[in-house]
């Protein structure tokens, strides 16, 4: 049974433009304690022989989270609405990355979020949503994919 | 003799990373910095509606110390992926501590590459994070 909207599977965002800035990377990076100047101070990031300040490893879910933001101001219906997910009862279970350039401030990505299907676990007790996001460069093509996991703890009455 | 990962083996330990304590400024800042801004890590009332006794730590932010327990010892350079499994909550007031252990060396299309086992443990003991890291040993 389960709350998700199983319907949704197979959906494919637009491709959401969301240009990597240098002062949220600098904050970012401060925040979660990063110690790696070329994460915060673009003389640092220049002399290691980068154009820029680099997105730390979990950045990522800094430009899904714009993504998001921004395909809901241009009318994009978001993720979490479209897979019906329900606060009340919604884990975050897995996140994995996979990395094939380095992303930097300065440059504009387009990110595109897609629903890859849902399953069962612990005897129809959770329910899994599987998704995934494509951070893609103009002409370096793709940057990163990151899939995620969100779990429903289902309650007794949602169960199958 | 510093472990490098030209030299690195299985069962080798990488430099542990710890963070914290996780103040509930600490999970202000992470929602903002990160954009995830979900009231059950930084709205007390929220957390109380939703039958919680207080707010937790954003998954994330433990993630981005594991992170950094690869990318401290590698360089991010050489980062090809990074993933993980959230086995428990991270309470605020928490420590956490990350581990990082070779778990294989293996080649790839050809280039050597480690495959990292990380976790991160709070301060009771609690393992609140499973991963791994995917690193170029070339």
């Amino acid at each position: 049974m389960g709350i998700f909207d199983r319907t949704s599977a197979g959906y494919e965002a637009a491709p959401v433009e969301v240009t990597v800035e240098r002062g949220p990377i600098a904050f970012f990076a401060e925040t979660i304690g990063e110690t790696n100047p070329i994460h915060f101070d673009v003389d640092a990031a220049r002399a290691a022989g980068h154009p820029d300040v680099m997105a730390p490893a979990t950045y990522p879910v800094v430009l899904d989270m714009a993504a998001s933001k921004e395909g809901a101001r241009k009318g994009q219906k978001d993720l979490l609405g479209l897979i019906a997910a329900d606060m009340r009862y919604l884990l975050h279970g897995t996140e994995n990355y996979t990395y094939s350039g380095p992303i930097y401030a300065g440059e504009t990505v387009e990110i595109i979020s897609r629903i890859k299907g849902f399953s069962d676990a612990k005897g129809g007790a959770l329910e899994i949503a599987h998704l995934e996001m494509e951070i893609r460069h103009p002409d370096r093509g793709t940057l990163a994919i990151a899939t995620r996991d969100l779990i429903h703890r289902l309650p007794k009455e949602a169960q199958s | 003799m510093s472990l490098t990962p030209q030299t690195a083996e299985e069962g080798d330990r990488l430099p542990t990373v710890t963070f914290g304590p996780i103040t509930r400024t600490t999970l202000a800042l992470y929602a903002g910095a990160s954009g995830d801004h979900n009231p059950i890590h930084i709205d007390l009332d929220f957390a109380k509606r939703a039958g919680l006794q207080d707010v937790f730590a954003h998954g994330m932010l433990s993630m981005a110390q594991l992170g950094r327990v690869a990318t401290d010892w590698a360089g991010i350079d050489r980062l090809r992926g990074l993933s993980s499994r959230f086995t428990a909550i991270t309470p605020v007031g928490a420590t956490v501590t990350c581990e990082g252990r070779i778990a294989e060396r293996f080649e790839q299309d050809g280039a050597p590459m480690l495959r990292v086992v990380l976790t991160a443990t709070i301060d009771d003991g609690t393992q609140t994070l499973r991963g791994e890291a995917l690193i170029s040993a070339a």
